[in-house]
């Protein structure tokens, strides 16, 4: 099963995850993305496809300003 | 080292100013119109008449006229000459050009009239050329001449009905006042006039002002009166050349005050940059088959045979330079710039440049004036470094790869029951980490041998890598002091890139390498296994005579048949931490350097090893056929490599001091994982070790700051190590035992309040 289609919870919390937007930093520069989060301690969840895909290409974008 | 709180932009430029990619041609600097040649050439051999008439038309002026009296001084520096060949038939190419060009019709441009009233006395070719060009820009231009045509000295030329054409057709798309038969006496004449252009030929009234002729910006004592041409002992071509220019330098008097040369006129006595042409093919002229001159056909062949002589060597046999596209003065500007961009705001342009040079050298020993671009990006690289702008998750890896090296992995020792010594074996990191048993076997027979201690750390190669001045200057500084204290042994290399740091930071070092010493021992046989192989130089030892010449000998002694590569210390790819600033070029170049022989490789630099190993590519490092261990060894994990560079310290601590060594334990070493060869491979490609993934897990297991899916008890956590953000999924599938089922991470940061 892909990691995004689990039922994943916070394992300290026992919370289900929640869409919210999520503050990123990089190098000087903030962004925001909605991703799953945990309502109670706001613990986010990146999937590995996101993270080696659309982020890896703002990473890119980023180093070469 | 120099510090670069002062970064100039002289800094890097001075590193390129010798770079004459772009310049003209030899036979440009030769042309009394410094005719860009080639590029006329150029667009002649593609057949493009319209544009290669009009590159021509804009240098000579009179096309017809230049292309028949020319007397063709580019041809003597023509540089397939130096071929043997015949230089190209210009003439008949310039000839060519005018007959195909459909539409020669001089374009009228609408450009507002200049309210500047010009005088030129003369109409020969001299004033005829200043007098069209400032026509051009729409001043108000009057001809005075004493004869009731044009022409000059060219009147008497049997082809003159022609020339007479040419110049009609010149002038038909500007307004030009014309007075003929009218002689110009007296200056006084002309005092309605902002600028005077004096042009009245061979032995013509000079109104008593060539002994005041000024022959670079062609003044005179009297203002606004300009003076030139055969009158001034210029040649006929000399006269048009000048005269365009001249209608330059009197248009910035208008608009200045001043005569001056606007731009560089370049010395025509300067020839210098010739090319080496290695793979250039002798070629014939080609022959008219008419009478008339060249067919169409046969125009665009002989412009073809020109070699468009540009130095482009680095840009098309560098990867990196041939992938950015930018010439070395391009990037030595960007350099600087990109330093002083206003962080975060500004966009930079050659980061990711920067960042995918292997600093290699393989550009400077290629350049015909030695430039290093390598040196430019390496500068760029301290001053990001310095001012605090560097992309730190490119290269963070190899650089607390060091920090362990030079800490926890390091052990500098004099031999057994000593305090001094007379060498010290300088093994590196990297080759205990990838090959324990070589730095072991090695110290034992140069115990053996000479009177031999440990400098067991890393010389602070990806510290020079990264322009990390602070971090290689700490460490040489210790280096130095163990060194020292070790009373100041000739050092013994491995690795030619620690030996060439060494050379460059610490000169007082003397230095040998290995291989040199272990070819000076006839009663070493080094094992055989291929019988024909290419030696692969890393690109550090380029220059290193001794120890490229040490490790053939052993090959030989081994009974291998050597093939020689035809380029020779190229970067195997590992060199300047590329490979997570630019995979694929990193990908590009270690494929180009796996497929430069179909023979197998015998290397002697540990990354050179790994690289092609990682390929496929069969290679044996040198020390395994001296040492008898065999060929393709496994790379072994990132792990595995720290765990091996333990053991060598381990080992050597024993052997030489007595002592256990017993590296202090983290509470996730214990930790097993269950990683399988897929994910494996994908993990040491991204430089993912297994050893962050069980910090990850004994942190998630040990505060429960994990996810988890309770239908297969399967667990997600993360780690964030100063600048990359590590991913584990994981099930515990025993006691201290998990599964990993995928590694990932990511350079941003989760703004943990957000």
């Amino acid at each position: 099963m892909a990691a995004e289609d689990r039922k994943w919870k916070c394992w300290q919390c026992n919370q289900e995850l929640v869409k919210q937007q999520v503050l990123f930093t990089y190098l000087g520069h903030t962004f925001s993305h909605d991703l799953p989060t945990c309502p109670k301690c706001r613990r986010v969840f990146i999937p590995k496809e996101l993270a080696d895909g659309a982020i890896a290409e703002v990473e890119e974008q980023l180093e070469d300003k | 080292m120099v510090k670069l709180e002062e970064y100039r932009l002289e800094d890097s430029t001075s590193l390129t100013a010798k770079c004459f990619h772009g310049e003209p041609a030899s036979c440009s600097f030769a042309c009394p119109f410094q005719l860009d040649v080639r590029g006329f050439l150029r667009r002649a051999s593609e057949g493009k008449w319209k544009r290669a008439y009009k590159t021509y038309r804009t240098a000579t002026v009179f096309p017809v006229i230049v292309s028949t009296l020319c007397d063709q001084p580019c041809q003597n520096r023509c540089q397939r000459t130096l071929l043997g060949d015949e230089a190209i038939a210009i003439r008949e190419i310039e000839k060519a050009c005018i007959k195909y060009t459909k539409n020669r019709k001089p374009q009228a441009y609408a450009i507002p009239p200049k309210p500047e009233k010009i005088a030129v006395v003369g109409a020969g070719v001299a004033g005829l050329s200043c007098a069209l060009n400032l026509a051009e820009k729409n001043y108000q231009v009057t001809v005075f001449e004493k004869e009731d045509t044009w022409g000059g000295i060219l009147r008497d030329h049997p082809d003159f009905p022609a020339f007479d054409e040419d110049i009609k057709l010149q002038f038909s798309a500007v307004d030009v006042d014309f007075k003929f038969k009218h002689k110009i006496n007296s200056l006084t004449e002309l005092a309605d006039f902002a600028a005077v252009y004096i042009a009245t030929g061979a032995g013509g009234d000079d109104f008593g002002l060539l002994s005041s002729w000024n022959d670079e910006v062609f003044t005179t004592a009297k203002d606004k009166i300009f003076l030139g041409g055969m009158l001034a002992g210029l040649t006929l071509m000399e006269s048009i050349a000048q005269g365009n220019l001249l209608s330059k330098i009197i248009e910035g008097y208008l608009q200045t005050g001043r005569a001056s040369l606007g731009y560089d006129v370049y010395d025509k006595n300067y020839c210098g940059h010739y090319l080496e042409h290695e793979d250039a093919v002798s070629q014939p002229r080609v022959i008219a088959a008419s009478p008339e001159g060249y067919t169409e056909e046969e125009a665009k062949q002989e412009a073809a045979r020109c070699l468009f002589c540009d130095c482009d060597k680095c840009l098309t046999q560098c990867e990196m330079l041939k992938r950015f596209k930018k010439n070395p003065h391009i990037i030595a500007v960007e350099a600087y710039n990109d330093t002083k961009a206003n962080p975060p705001y500004s966009t930079r342009s050659l980061t990711r440049q920067t960042y995918s040079c292997n600093l290699c050298g393989y550009c400077k020993s290629i350049c015909p004036e030695g430039i290093d671009i390598g040196a430019v990006l390496r500068l760029s690289r301290r001053a990001r470094m310095s001012a605090g702008i560097h992309p730190a998750a490119l290269q963070d890896f190899w650089l607390r790869e060091m920090d362990f090296a030079t800490s926890t992995g390091a052990y500098i020792s004099a031999p057994k029951g000593k305090e001094t010594c007379e060498y010290a074996f300088f093994p590196g990191c990297q080759l205990g980490a990838a090959a324990p048993e070589n730095v072991l076997q090695a110290y034992a027979y140069l115990a053996q041998n000479y009177d031999t201690g440990i400098m067991l750390t890393c010389c602070g190669a990806p510290a020079y890598w990264a322009g990390d001045d602070e971090r290689l200057d700490n460490n040489l500084e210790k280096i130095k002091q163990d060194w020292t204290a070790l009373g100041k042994p000739t050092l013994i290399f491995a690795c030619a890139t620690c030996e060439t740091l060494f050379k460059q930071f610490l000169p007082e070092t003397k230095t040998v390498s290995l291989y040199e010493l272990l070819a000076q021992d006839d009663q070493l046989t080094p094992a055989q296994p291929f019988a024909e192989g290419a030696v692969f130089d890393p690109c550090n030892a380029r220059g290193n005579e001794d120890m490229q010449h040490s490790v053939r000998i052993l090959a030989q002694k081994a009974g291998i048949t050597i093939t020689e590569l035809k380029d020779k210390n190229r970067c195997c790819g590992y060199g300047g931490l590329i490979r997570l600033a630019n995979p694929s070029l990193y990908d590009e170049i270690t494929q180009n350097r796996a497929k430069a022989s179909e023979k197998p490789y015998i290397v002697y630099c540990v990354n050179c090893r790994e690289v092609f190993t990682s390929r496929d590519k069969d290679a044996v490092h040198i020390l395994d056929m001296v040492f008898g261990t065999g060929k393709n060894r496994k790379v072994p994990t990132l792990l595995e490599k720290r765990e091996n560079s333990l053991e060598v310290k381990k080992a050597l601590m024993a052997e030489i001091s007595g002592t256990s060594f017993t590296p202090e334990k983290q509470p996730w070493d214990d930790l097993t994982l269950l990683i399988d060869d897929e994910l494996q491979k994908e993990m040491e490609a991204k430089l993912i070790s297994a050893g962050e993934l069980k910090e990850a897990i004994w942190q998630a297991e040990t505060t429960g700051a994990k996810f988890y899916d309770e239908s297969d008890n399967m667990c997600l956590t993360y780690m964030v190590k100063p600048v990359i953000t590590y991913w584990v999924q994981y099930r515990e599938v025993g006691p201290q035992t998990y599964q990993v089922y995928s590694a990932y991470y990511h350079r941003i940061r989760i703004k943990e309040e957000g």
